[in-house]
């Protein structure tokens, strides 16, 4: 997950690259992933989550569909 | 391991943790390999050090992350956010334009979105995140 300037910095970097386009996401909305994927490892209750809980944590923040898939 | 990791910036070396627990080193380097714990906590695969513990990188990267207590290298720009999440305070983050070079500062914290310039591209799906880590 890379951090680009701006969209055309991120064309750029695909054209010279020749890497195809995945998704981008606003750093608001990387910040909400954020939020929602990651709580403090040192917390008594913190557990790792299963498959389908961290699909449920990119399904609230919006982040559905095939490219958002996790595997199975 | 995270104490250590918020507190001075790096996670412990297999020597840290044999000497902390009273065990070998080939012990320590066994435990870090067999840690059940998803993918949160990746061993190096040369050195069986302590890689990547999520969100934080063990070495430094493009996205470094100062907090009050340390800085931190976070693994991509995702996790440069989460480290704000997890340290819970104020940070800046210093990276850079993969593109370009050029640097980008971004001041965050763990309670409002960063007000900042910038996108963050995906380019592997997420049904093939886990089949190499550190390239994604």
């Amino acid at each position: 997950m890379s951090l680009f300037r701006s969209e055309g910095h991120l064309a750029a970097w695909l054209g010279s690259t020749k890497q195809k386009r995945g998704e981008v996401l606003s750093l608001t909305k990387v910040f909400e992933l954020a939020r929602a994927w990651y709580s403090d490892p040192r917390d008594p209750a913190w557990r790792p989550r299963t498959r389908d809980e961290s699909q449920e944590v990119l399904d609230s923040v919006g982040l559905t569909g095939d490219f958002w898939e996790l595997p199975s | 391991m995270y104490d250590k990791l918020l507190a001075g910036g790096r996670p412990p070396t297999i020597g840290e943790i044999a000497e902390h627990f009273a065990i070998s080193p080939a012990d320590s380097r066994r435990a870090i390999a067999e840690l059940k714990i998803g993918k949160t906590i990746l061993p190096d695969p040369n050195t069986g050090e302590i890689w990547m513990a999520g969100p934080f990188s063990a070495g430094p990267t493009a996205y470094r992350v100062i907090g009050r207590r340390a800085q931190w290298f976070a693994n991509c720009a995702w996790d440069m956010l989460g480290i704000a999440v997890i340290a819970d305070e104020e940070v800046r983050i210093e990276a850079q334009c993969t593109d370009c070079g050029a640097p980008m500062t971004i001041r965050a914290n763990p309670w409002t979105p960063p007000i900042a310039e910038g996108v963050v591209h995906f380019l592997i799906p997420a049904r093939r995140w886990y089949e190499d880590v550190g390239f994604t």
